[in-house]
């Protein structure tokens, strides 16, 4: 009788373990099981895609099914947050950042345990992550580039922005392509939060402190952020008011060719490639004293109430990193996986325009994830609204920083 | 010209001119569900698109189950107008014309009920469904319809405004109170229940919150919910929107124009002689 | 009435009433009871809602008192009652003079008709696209129209005072097909032999508005006025579509800020209390029209 020689026992023993760490159900829990999960991030377009990707997971794990919702983003957190109050949410389903924190904090989530976390993108994966317990993976991601109109910069002679660009540099190019027309402007970036808590960190500062038990808004870097921000608007005027803007949208001034600059997401690529007759091209976002880079992640969660836990987790963890289910996403030009895997993500450089897709890429070395706290769209919304108020000059930038400090204070408990 | 026909030329003018300015947005719609993929939303308005095409129809019909929305829709909306005109018009009866002790006290309890927003209710009356276990049936739509202040509101001034001689002359005829519901008043009312038909009508077939929260499965899923799919993250497909927007309205509008064929000018006279 | 007529009378409505009584009760006033318990709470609007969680985040009144010594609810207050004294009377007139048009009985009349009740069928996502080009200082026809007067046009939905009244401008023409439908049909219920009576005695088309149309009408005046307070006070989709509040909070009213608090900031039991006394205003207000009418709506019985 022949006897198990150790490479058969290594080869049973590898096959073993990739039986266990393939398989997210281990072999007890092989009855069929279904479970529903809802999502807002395959509305407009992209239901097709989800149905393929569900195909394929039900090829993978014929015993579990799953009823897929596919809802409106606009109505989504209002109907989610009243099945959850009414205690009738899904199993499983996709929040985005804002709403994250506040799901997680009140204890409406499962902590996931049978997820692998190696198969994610570490910061991504760690935007999910509340005081050690992970209560998300990251559904998909996309980041912010600066998206450039080369043609307006040839007519004004200068050269095209470089990674290593400060916003000294940007600001320059920005007064040159401005004084090309009377209705042409250099770039376009929207005064609100989401913006401002990047280039305060561009600036060195933060809204918050380390330990995100205070607010730091009206630090001095922060405050040297708004000015940049705001003073490009009210007195170089690279940047149009809202009256120059005319109700128009900021995508739709850079596709009718009379923006030089827009910092924007990678989703905006495909619109831009049919709606701009004129060249264009992308990199990294301006820094100042250091770079930071936006990041924009649904999570994935599984409801605290669930029954079933594992079959739920077994969707998202697939859905979110298996290479299949990337690779599909990546095909349909849909958005990015949130995934660690540089192979997959290789095809997506490969599509043009733009040529210079690797800034995508390279954007994800100075990723900086928002400030999430429990009363993230209340803290969102303050400052908003006192930028807007410097913005159209009822404030000076310092008492903007100021009030909004005093607000989100008063109104806000942290840690 | 004579007087006349200037008055006739002076009507169709005025009218027409409102009736552009009126239906602006509407022409937007039309020209954006024959626009291909593009700048949609850009400003000045393309009026005219560039390359018609009738993509965004064909992509409503191919995305959705389409025939099943529609159905849906039907079904729901016309139960839903039905009931309300039935509890509606019965309670604007009893109020107005029965005169029981306590009618005005609860008239102005169904009133008071329209002062709360919605918002603040819609949690609560999710719980209550759940309880009541209609979630994510048929019923939980249409059920919602017995009670609709609005309309009960309206017949209500409507009614009053029928003299009280006709129910008299009808009870001394020996008529009971249902028979004089559907004889005499019924009948003239006929413009108020049409406009009432029309109105509940439209508002049943676009409501879409509360339908979202209801009907969970996708086989009861109504147009206007499945066209809401199209809202998405990043963006919205405004031109394949508009299309089914557009379709959505048609048998919005069939129905108000058969309805308003009822708009005959009261004819009072006459009644009493008999 | 005599006490045997009155129990007569409440023994035959019962089965008239049942329906809308019963419907009442469990789709209207039950939430409505509950939505006051809620309004007693600091609840968040997440956790679920049973007893248990509710006298866990029991606060008595303090949402109230809390909301009442903000700066916040009173300038939301005025925003929405600056909404109103603009948008009552305006919707008002369009209505009535777009029934008075669609009354005649003249050829293609159906297509006016339908033609005037397009706008309420229009979705706001589509409006609102056209008032913010109608509306655009530099695209704009609205503006365009004021310089041919000599007027230079505002910045509209960019400037803290004009941005209201582009609100009003959008919902008048939305709702005056609504309300114009009501009074149509009102017009249509008043009896013929008035105006042949009046034509007999010799009064001119003009005098019979005055003296006949309108005062047989008032009772559906008298209802659109009704409901455009009520749902004026709850203003809301235009507002979260075409301004999202702003410019700088300008247009922030009443029902916005209830949403933002109860399905943004997770804030249930505050908006509750917000809903609660926007309840009171809106009752006070209503209450003070009925008792009103009695000096100018005329009924026929």
């Amino acid at each position: 009788m022949k006897k198990t020689g150790k490479w058969e026992m290594a080869a049973m023993g590898a096959a073993l373990a990739a039986a266990l760490t393939a398989g997210c159900m281990t072999a007890a829990a092989e009855e069929e099981v279904t479970i529903k999960y809802a999502n807002f991030n395959a509305s407009g377009g992209q239901e097709e895609t989800l149905e393929a990707m569900y195909e394929a997971f039900h090829e993978e794990y014929p015993n579990i099914t799953v009823e897929i919702e596919t809802i409106g983003f606009d109505d989504y957190f209002t109907q989610m947050q009243t099945r959850v109050a009414g205690g009738t949410a899904p199993d499983c389903y996709e929040l985005n950042i804002e709403n994250f924190a506040a799901y997680a904090n009140k204890g409406v989530l499962a902590e996931l345990t049978g997820i692998d976390p190696a198969g994610y993108n570490e910061t991504a994966l760690s935007a999910f992550n509340v005081g050690g317990t992970q209560y998300g993976v990251p559904g998909n991601f996309s980041n912010v580039v600066l998206i450039y109109n080369k043609d307006l910069f040839d007519a004004a002679g200068v050269d095209y922005p470089a990674d290593d660009w400060t916003w000294d540099d940007v600001l320059a190019a920005g007064e040159k392509i401005r004084a090309l027309d009377e209705n042409t402007y250099g770039i376009y970036q929207p005064i609100t939060f989401n913006e401002f808590f990047k280039v305060a960190v561009q600036f060195g500062g933060s809204i918050l402190n380390e330990d995100k038990s205070a607010f730091t808004i009206n630090s001095a870097e922060n405050t040297a952020a708004a000015e940049m921000m705001i003073s490009k608007v009210t007195d170089s005027n690279i940047q149009p008011n809202d009256e120059q803007m005319s109700g128009m949208g900021d995508w739709d001034l850079f596709q009718s060719g009379r923006l030089g600059m827009i910092p924007t997401g990678i989703w905006a690529f495909a619109t831009f490639t049919e709606g701009c007759d004129f060249a264009w091209d992308i990199c990294v976002e301006p820094g100042q004293t250091q770079k930071a880079t936006h990041f924009f992640s649904n999570a994935l969660v599984v409801n605290a109430d669930t029954e079933q836990k594992e079959a739920a987790e077994c969707w998202i963890n697939w859905l979110a990193s298996s290479e299949k289910a990337a690779q599909m996403r990546i095909d349909a030009g849909w958005d990015l996986p949130a995934i660690s895997n540089d192979e997959v993500l290789a095809s997506y450089l490969e599509i043009t325009p733009p040529d210079n897709r690797q800034a995508v890429f390279d954007s994800l070395d100075y990723l900086t994830v928002a400030p999430i706290i429990e009363d993230y769209a209340l803290m969102s919304d303050i400052i908003t609204g006192k930028l807007s108020e410097a913005a159209s000059g009822k404030l000076t930038v310092q008492e903007a920083l100021d009030a909004a400090q005093s607000e989100c204070e008063e109104q806000i408990k942290l840690g | 010209m004579n007087r006349n026909t200037w008055q006739k030329v002076r009507f169709y003018m005025v009218s027409c001119l409102i009736a552009v300015i009126v239906m602006i947005p509407f022409l937007w719609m039309v020209s954006t569900s024959f626009k291909s993929k593009g700048a949609l939303m850009a400003l000045p308005i393309q009026w005219i698109p560039e390359k018609p095409t009738t993509a965004a129809y064909e992509k409503v019909f191919s995305r959705f189950p389409f025939l099943r929305a529609i159905f849906n829709s039907l079904f729901i909306t016309v139960s839903y107008t039905v009931i309300t005109v039935l509890s509606a018009s019965m309670a604007a009866f009893a109020f107005t014309k029965i005169k029981f002790p306590g009618a005005d006290m609860i008239l102005k309890l169904y009133l008071a009920s329209m002062m709360i927003p919605t918002q603040v209710t819609l949690i609560p009356l999710f719980v209550i469904m759940n309880h009541l276990k209609l979630i994510n049936t048929y019923p939980s739509v249409i059920l919602p319809a017995m009670f609709r202040p609005f309309g009960i509101f309206m017949l209500v001034q409507q009614m009053r405004s029928v003299p009280d001689d006709f129910i008299e002359a009808a009870r001394i005829d020996g008529a009971g109170m249902f028979r004089i519901f559907r004889t005499v008043i019924l009948p003239l009312c006929s413009s108020a229940i049409a406009t009432l038909t029309i109105t509940t009508f439209m508002e049943g077939w676009n409501d879409y919150l509360w339908p979202l929260l209801m009907l969970t499965d996708k086989n009861k899923m109504t147009l206007t919910l499945a066209l809401n799919s199209l809202n998405g993250q990043y963006g919205t497909e405004y031109n394949v929107l508009m299309a089914g927007s557009l379709i959505s309205m048609i048998p919005i509008i069939i129905v108000y124009i058969c309805a308003q064929k009822n708009f005959k000018q009261g004819i009072m006279a006459g009644g009493v002689k008999a | 009435m005599s006490k045997r007529k009155k129990r007569q009378a409440l023994l035959q409505s019962v089965p008239f009433m049942l329906p809308s009584f019963t419907g009442m009760l469990v789709f209207s006033l039950l939430p409505i009871l509950i939505s006051v318990l809620i309004s007693l709470t600091d609840w968040n609007g997440l956790d679920k809602l049973n007893p248990e969680t509710l006298s866990q985040h029991f606060v008595g009144l303090q949402n109230y008192a809390k909301i009442l010594t903000t700066s916040e609810f009173w300038q939301v207050l005025g925003h929405t009652l600056y909404y109103i004294v603009l948008y009552i009377p305006l919707v008002f007139v369009a209505s009535l003079g777009i029934a008075v048009i669609l009354n005649k009985n003249m050829r293609g009349i159906t297509v006016f008709r339908v033609m005037y009740y397009i706008p309420v069928l229009t979705s706001w996502v589509a409006a609102s696209l056209i008032w913010k080009w109608v509306l655009s200082p530099q695209y704009g026809i609205f503006n365009q129209f004021l310089s041919y007067i000599g007027i230079r046009g505002p910045s509209w939905l960019t400037s803290e005072i004009w941005a209201m009244p582009a609100i009003v401008l959008a919902s008048v023409w939305k709702d005056m097909g609504f309300f114009g439908l009501f009074l149509l049909s009102g017009l249509k219920m008043i009896d013929m032999s008035y105006y042949e009576a009046a034509r007999v005695d010799g009064a001119g088309k003009t005098k019979q508005f005055f003296s006949i149309t309108l005062p047989l009408l008032t009772p559906s005046i008298f209802f659109c006025l009704i409901m455009s307070l009520i749902n004026a006070f709850q203003l809301f989709p235009q507002v979260m579509i075409m301004t999202e509040g702003g410019p700088n909070g300008a247009t922030q009213v009443m029902v916005e800020r209830i949403y933002t608090y109860g399905f943004k900031y997770f804030k249930m039991g505050y908006a509750s209390a917000y809903s609660w006394l926007l309840f009171i205003i809106i009752f006070v207000l209503t209450i003070l029209q009925m008792k009103g009418q009695k000096g100018w709506v005329h009924y026929e019985s």
